[in-house]
Order: structure tokens, then C-alpha cells, then sequence
């Protein structure tokens, strides 16, 4: 197969053919930000952190879905890159709920991560926040929906990995969610308990229900004096 | 979206069917669909509730659909939607009583150049004023 050539900030780099932006640059090392993208899943596109430059192309592209094409010459961290990776992070702070300082997994999660990493400040766009109460019908997975940001990767997890194909995404515009069926709370018997989803959920929406009791079983509180 | 092993067009097709025969999409509906089409039931709700043309509901027997895009906004459409609440006593997303009508705010029907437009089934109405908009009403059973 013949190498494709293409420039990476300023670096002269070759992939093979059907390699995508992201690919290239992270084999090369070059670090460009994801969020719905995840290397076991089929391609989307939904979040457009990963936007680079691609000179003589009259927008930025998704470097984790756009495949390299010869003499491509490409920027992944240009000021309009930054500027535009930045205001979509803030674009799905200003709709997602709350404060991460309320949030059991602040610290693992890959949104707060991002605009760490990107540097955003606090909230400059006042819109309304995503609410759905917490669904917790399901002994294995806890659905907190609030905190979904729409990446679809336990849709995508659930079909392909977990070969379940429990979620699909209902609804348009602001009120899209992902659903079970017709929009039920997830049962028992449609989940089997396979963990997947919660693994792949990059936020905080996906979590296994705390069992306190479970936690200290066989462990009585015993007082000695 | 993933590709899913069943011909998406099909579901279009059979969903605008379904609704044509019953008026509206009901559960056991969408989930014979789904069995049909071998398909999983969220990702036929997911379709089915996406369009607006599509509902999961059960609707009036006319079914007014006004535009909410831009320029028809730019040309007052709000005030045309407000003049139908206050007409039928309904508000988007609601049917009156006597089942004659339901009440649903859509994005752009191509109808700018007759902005404010509305459907009503399968009508077009444009240029609407709230004067207009009684004697159109009337005409509707
Ligand atoms: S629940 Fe999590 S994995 Fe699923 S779409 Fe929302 S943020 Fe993504
Ligand atoms: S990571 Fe590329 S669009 Fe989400
Ligand atoms: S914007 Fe109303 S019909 Fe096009």
C-alpha cells in the first residue's frame, strides 16, 4: 500500500491509506483532545473537540473521523483551533448541569478533563441546563442523564461491544436523550450486567448503583470499650 | 449514528404509514415495527420521535404545524401562534378537547416567501395575520 504524506504542524509525517487526522498525529505523538471518539467504536463525529485545521478547506474538520489525504497540511493547535475547541467545551458546560464540586466523579471525568486542559474559565453562556431526575430502577446501572453530554458512546458500547443494543438517541434539538425502548427506565432483564456502557461513559451520567450495605457485608459495626 | 443491519429508509416508510392509518404512533406500534424490521425499539422511538411529522401521540383530527424557523419568526410568527392559543385554548404540543385540532411548532416548511406560514394537514398557509388566521380556523372540521 502506498504511504500517504501530509504535514502536521510543520512536521513532514506518512500514514497509510484510510488512517484518519487523529491517528497520524497520535502515533506521532501530537496530543489533540477527544471526547466522543473512542478507538474500540465505529466513527462519529459528535462533539467536534478534535477540530483541526486543514489548509484550503473552508472549515475546520473533525480530525477523528477525517482520513488523511496526500499533501494535506494541517494545524492542531493554531489560535482559531484553540479558540473554537474551547467555546465547544463551554457549549456543552453551559447546557450540562451543576458543579463539578457536587459530582462523585469530578476526577475521573473526561469533560472536566478537556476544559482543564483547554482552560475554561467559568461559565460565559447562560442557557438552560439539561434536567432528567436520576434513573435508578436498574440494580446495575444508574442512569444520572443530567450529565449526558450526547457523545453516544454507550450507545455505540451497548451495540457493538456489549452486542445488547439497548440505547438509541430520542428526540431532537436541546431535548435529544438517550433512551431504553420508548423511553422507559432501564429493567433488569433487558441490561445483563456487562458493565460496558458505564465504562465508556466519558462523564459522570453513567455510574453501578452504591450498594452501602453491600460494602461492610459480613463486617458489623462492633463497639469495644 | 451505526449502521444497524436493517434498511433505514424501510423504517421511514413504515413509520409515515403506520401514522397515516392510526394518526398517530402508538407503543405496540413501534414495537412491531422494531420486531419486523429486526430492529431495536429505541432506535425506532428514537425516529419516530426526531420528526416532527411523525407522532407518538394521539392527535386531532386537523393538525396545525406553524413555523418557527427565522424568517418566519422575523415576520411575527409568534404572534400568529399566540392568536391560535387564544382562538382554541391550546397551547403548542396540545389538542383541544373536541379532538378538532392539535396545535405543533415546526422548523422551516419552505414557505418563506409567504412568511408567517403554517400546515394545517396538509395546507399551506401563508402570509397569516390573526384576522386571517379565524376565517382559516372556520374552515377546518
Ligand atoms: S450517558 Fe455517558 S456515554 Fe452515554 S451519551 Fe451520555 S455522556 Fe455519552
Ligand atoms: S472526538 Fe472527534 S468529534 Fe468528538
Ligand atoms: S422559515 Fe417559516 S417557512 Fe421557512
Amino acid at each position: 500500500m502506498d504511504e500517504i504524506r501530509v504535514t502536521i504542524d510543520g512536521k513532514q509525517l506518512s500514514g497509510h491509506p484510510g488512517m484518519t487526522i487523529l491517528e497520524l498525529a497520535r502515533e506521532n505523538g501530537i496530543d489533540i483532545p477527544t471526547l466522543c471518539y473512542r478507538p474500540e467504536l465505529s466513527l462519529l463525529g459528535a462533539c467536534r473537540i478534535c477540530v483541526v485545521e486543514v489548509e484550503g478547506s473552508r472549515t475546520l474538520v473533525g480530525s477523528c473521523h477525517t482520513p488523511i489525504t496526500p499533501g494535506m497540511v494541517i494545524h492542531t493547535h493554531s489560535p482559531k483551533v484553540l479558540e473554537t475547541r474551547k467555546v465547544i467545551v463551554e457549549l456543552l458546560l453551559a447546557s450540562h448541569c451543576g458543579a463539578c464540586f457536587m459530582c462523585d466523579k469530578a476526577n475521573i471525568c473526561e469533560l472536566r478533563q478537556v476544559a482543564a486542559e483547554l482552560e475554561v474559565g467559568l461559565p460565559r453562556f447562560e442557557i438552560k441546563k439539561r434536567y432528567y431526575p436520576i434513573e435508578d430502577v436498574s440494580p446495575y446501572i444508574e442512569r444520572n442523564l443530567s450529565k449526558c453530554v450526547l457523545c453516544r458512546r454507550c450507545v455505540r458500547a451497548c451495540r457493538q461491544i456489549a452486542k445488547r443494543d439497548l440505547f438509541a438517541v430520542a428526540y431532537r434539538g436541546f431535548d435529544a436523550k438517550v433512551v431504553v425502548d420508548s423511553d422507559r427506565a432501564l429493567d433488569k432483564e433487558a441490561c445483563r450486567d456487562c458493565d460496558i456502557c458505564i465504562s465508556f461513559c466519558p462523564t459522570g451520567a453513567l455510574s453501578k448503583p452504591r450498594k452501602l450495605s453491600e460494602e461492610k457485608k459480613g463486617k458489623p459495626l462492633v463497639i469495644t470499650s | 449514528m451505526s449502521k444497524v443491519a436493517t434498511n433505514p429508509e424501510n423504517l421511514l416508510a413504515r413509520l409515515k404509514q403506520a401514522q397515516d392509518r392510526l394518526g398517530y404512533l402508538p407503543e405496540e406500534c413501534l414495537a412491531e415495527v422494531a420486531r419486523s424490521l429486526n430492529m431495536p425499539l429505541s432506535e425506532v422511538y428514537g425516529v419516530a420521535t426526531f420528526y416532527s411529522f411523525l407522532s407518538t401521540r394521539p392527535l386531532g383530527r386537523n393538525v396545525i404545524r406553524v413555523c418557527k424557523s427565522l424568517p418566519c419568526y422575523l415576520k411575527n410568527s409568534r404572534m400568529i401562534v399566540e392568536s391560535i392559543e387564544d382562538k382554541l385554548g391550546i397551547r403548542p404540543g396540545g389538542t383541544t378537547p373536541d379532538g378538532r385540532f392539535s396545535l405543533a411548532l415546526v422548523n422551516c416548511i419552505g414557505a418563506c416567501d409567504i412568511a408567517p406560514a403554517m400546515l394545517i394537514n396538509h395546507d399551506v398557509h401563508g402570509d397569516l395575520t390573526p384576522r386571517k388566521i379565524s376565517r382559516i380556523l372556520q374552515s377546518y372540521e
